[in-house]
């Protein structure tokens, strides 16, 4: 049997559900990377050149870690996951970006998905990648419908249920609700920041033993996600505005009482788009706002100390609002 | 209406002409400098690449000097530079500045999209007007290219050095005035007979370089360093793969000569890279393997957390094509000194090895 590895690092908090179903209807067997760890980022921060973003440096670990573990490293290039929105350079050129990097990689699989150009591209696209693996079209399309539906659940699951990623695709506890909690924050950001724990330094964690409750983007409404696009870009123009832009306008109006934005230090659309949601909360004055830069010399002591800063902070506005 | 737009290359010697032929007024940006530089940088997010904080800067000190409407590039399928307007509409309005932004998707509509803009800024001048207007401001970049061309070639074996240079400040001079198209090409000739005549340096065996890389800093002197400059001074024969008449005709014109071009680039860069990155990443690598055997050196220029120049830079080393690069990150923090060391350093490598292979050729 193929065995295919996926990186445990940027899509995979997105699409891994998809995946994993297509490649085990047409009869592959999937291994995930181990959870990022000091070897992995070490391993991406030495190969790669200095000025590459966090997430693609500890992507490119994750492949190191996959070596010898798996027949094939699947890799997609994603162009555009809805029309006329765009994804990030590093997305179309990661294939070959990881050949160039980690050139002892299994062979990579590859499959380019750009939503723009069609249907019929698209699911040429699919086909081609299938057909690697069964050379009966009909058995790859079903098992590209089980994936869509795959990622349809996944998606609503996180929306109805109020739950994160890392609960759905491990199974993490789900929250203890009559534990209370004394405050609501909204932690926005790329999933890849904000679900990969050793990168951010534990935050959900820390957050939730804070007895801070958390919402995070996969939460939002649809509907919520439009209004706060089209009240501050308009269009939408990445991909990832959603999760930034949409999810950060919408949560400065709505559930919590502070919002966290981690963002990948050299990261080009993060300091375009996290400017965005930091002027509109100036122009909102409700909630707080606060960025939180993450790149491999980040120290935890420092982002606990920003952390504190930002929850006392918190405090003291509500105090003051009481008394008022 | 005062219209203004940034500073690229020598993008407002075509503009003016073209504005002032069709009566509207407007507002050049003082010359980039150094607190162009810093008025961008205060005021933009600190990850954001260096032609975002220049045109910021560059908008700002216009709408001081009363500017009022501002033109800006825009569109899809540009990278960033895409959405830049908008945040520097933001960023400009909370600074309390009163201003109309024109955003101008310039790879989609082409040509008949630049004159729609005309026609809406002259508030509906006639075709008859503008079209001639439009067609006088780019040859004139064309007459310059050719100018700046030749100038690259000269500084390398000049014998007084500065001499190029200024002949190259007195034909833009001399093309910014002109009003007519059969004027520049008097211009042209002049000034390319008059390069002609600098008195060259014979014991110079002149080094081929090429510049190339993102865009924006490959055109902007002030955004790179006067590389060029730099380069001429040691020695090197410069070779840019873009100047500002290549875009404009590649933007607005389907040119299918500049599709040709492209079209070779990329086919070049397909076994290393397969598809398009945004910005000019893909042509960053198509370049070297296309031109790996033809120069003796490239010089990269990439801004500072530039994503498609940074996949370039990660893939360039393993191509088997081989030639030295040299990567210059362009940011805010890049200094003249520095830069000058690593110049020095690389012209002698490639030095060298022209040398060595010289010799291993006899
Ligand atoms: S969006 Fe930012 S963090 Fe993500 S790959 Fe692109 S540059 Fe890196
Ligand atoms: S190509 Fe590079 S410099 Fe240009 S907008 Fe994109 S990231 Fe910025």
């Amino acid at each position: 049997m193929v065995t295919i590895g996926i990186p445990r690092a940027l899509l995979y908090y997105q699409y891994y559900p998809m995946w994993l179903t297509f490649f085990q209807e047409l009869g592959a067997q999937v291994v995930v990377s181990p959870p990022t760890n000091r070897a992995t980022l070490a391993e991406g921060v030495s190969r790669a050149v200095a000025e590459t973003c966090l997430p693609v440096k500890v992507f490119c670990g994750h492949v190191v870690s996959l070596i010898g573990a798996c027949d094939y490293v699947f890799v997609p290039a994603i162009r555009s996951m809805a029309y006329k929105v765009h994804n990030c350079s590093k997305f179309l050129g990661l294939p070959d970006l990881t050949r160039a990097v980690v050139p002892e990689s299994p062979p990579i699989l590859e499959v380019e998905i750009d939503v723009d150009q069609g249907k019929r591209a698209l699911y040429q696209a699919i086909y081609s990648l299938g057909r690697r693996f069964s050379c009966n079209p009909l058995k790859v399309k079903r098992a590209a419908q089980s994936a869509w539906q795959a990622h349809q659940d996944y998606v609503a699951r996180m929306r109805s249920q109020g739950l994160t990623p890392l609960q759905v695709l491990e199974g993490q506890s789900i929250r203890d609700e009559t534990r209370g909690y004394h405050l609501s924050l909204a932690v926005i950001g790329h999933p890849y920041l904000v679900y990969d724990s050793f990168v951010n330094h534990r935050l959900l964690e820390r957050l939730d033993r804070g007895g801070v409750k958390v919402y995070t983007p996969e939460m939002v409404p649809q509907a919520g996600l439009d209004e706060a696009m089209a009240q501050i870009v308009g269009q939408a123009y990445w991909t990832y505005e959603a999760e930034v832009v949409g999810a950060g306008g919408y949560y400065l109006e709505n559930q919590v009482a502070g919002v966290i934005g981690v963002a990948a230090f050299g990261c080009g659309p993060d300091s375009l788009m996290f400017e965005m949601v930091e002027r509109r909360a100036k122009k909102l004055r409700g909630c707080s706002f606060m960025s939180l830069m993450l790149d491999e010399h980040t120290a935890e002591a420092g982002l606990v100390t920003r952390l504190e800063a930002f929850l006392d902070m918190i405090q003291r506005r509500r105090q003051v609002t009481a008394c008022g | 209406m005062r219209v203004t737009a940034p500073h690229l290359a020598h993008l407002w010697v075509g503009l003016k002409g073209t504005l002032e032929e069709l009566g509207v007024e407007s507002v050049p940006p003082p010359p980039t400098s150094r607190r162009t530089l810093s008025l961008g940088v205060k005021y933009s997010p600190e990850g954001l690449c260096l032609p975002f904080k220049l045109t910021l800067g560059n908008f700002i000190e216009a709408l001081e000097a009363g500017a009022d409407t501002l033109l800006m590039a825009a569109g899809t399928g540009t990278c960033r530079l895409g959405r830049y307007h908008l945040l520097q509409k933001q960023i400009l309005q909370d600074l309390g500045y009163k201003f109309k932004m024109i955003p101008l998707g310039v790879s989609e509509k082409k040509f008949l999209g630049l004159l729609h803009i005309f026609k809406f800024i002259t508030g509906g001048a006639s075709w008859a007007k503008i079209i001639p207007a439009v067609l006088l401001g780019l040859k004139k970049y064309s007459v310059i290219d050719d100018i700046e061309r030749e100038v690259n070639r000269v500084r390398a074996v000049e014998r007084e050095k500065g001499a190029a240079s200024r002949i190259l400040r007195q034909a833009i001079t001399a093309i910014a005035e002109a009003k007519r198209p059969h004027s520049l090409r008097e211009i042209r000739k002049y000034y390319l007979e008059k390069l002609a005549q600098v008195p060259r340096n014979p014991n110079i065996q002149p080094l081929k370089v090429m510049v190339m890389g993102e865009f924006y800093v490959v055109l902007e002197p002030f955004s790179n360093l006067d590389v060029e400059i730099e380069l001429g001074k040691l020695g090197c024969e410069v070779h840019r793969n873009l100047y500002l008449s290549d875009w404009t005709k590649f933007s607005f014109f389907l040119n299918p000569l500049g599709m040709n071009e492209k079209q070779r680039v990329h086919r070049a860069a397909l076994p290393y890279l397969k598809r398009d990155v945004g910005g000019d990443g893909w042509e960053s690598v198509g370049e070297k393997v296309l031109h790996a055997q033809d120069y003796d050196g490239l010089i990269h220029l990439a801004p500072f957390t530039c994503m498609p120049e940074i996949i370039a830079e990660n893939i360039m080393p393993t191509t088997k094509e081989d030639v030295p690069v040299l990567t210059l990150i362009c940011d805010e923090q890049m200094g003249k000194p520095g830069m000058l060391t690593r110049l020095e350093a690389f012209v002698d490598l490639i030095r060298r090895r022209r040398k060595a292979r010289e010799k291993a050729a006899i």
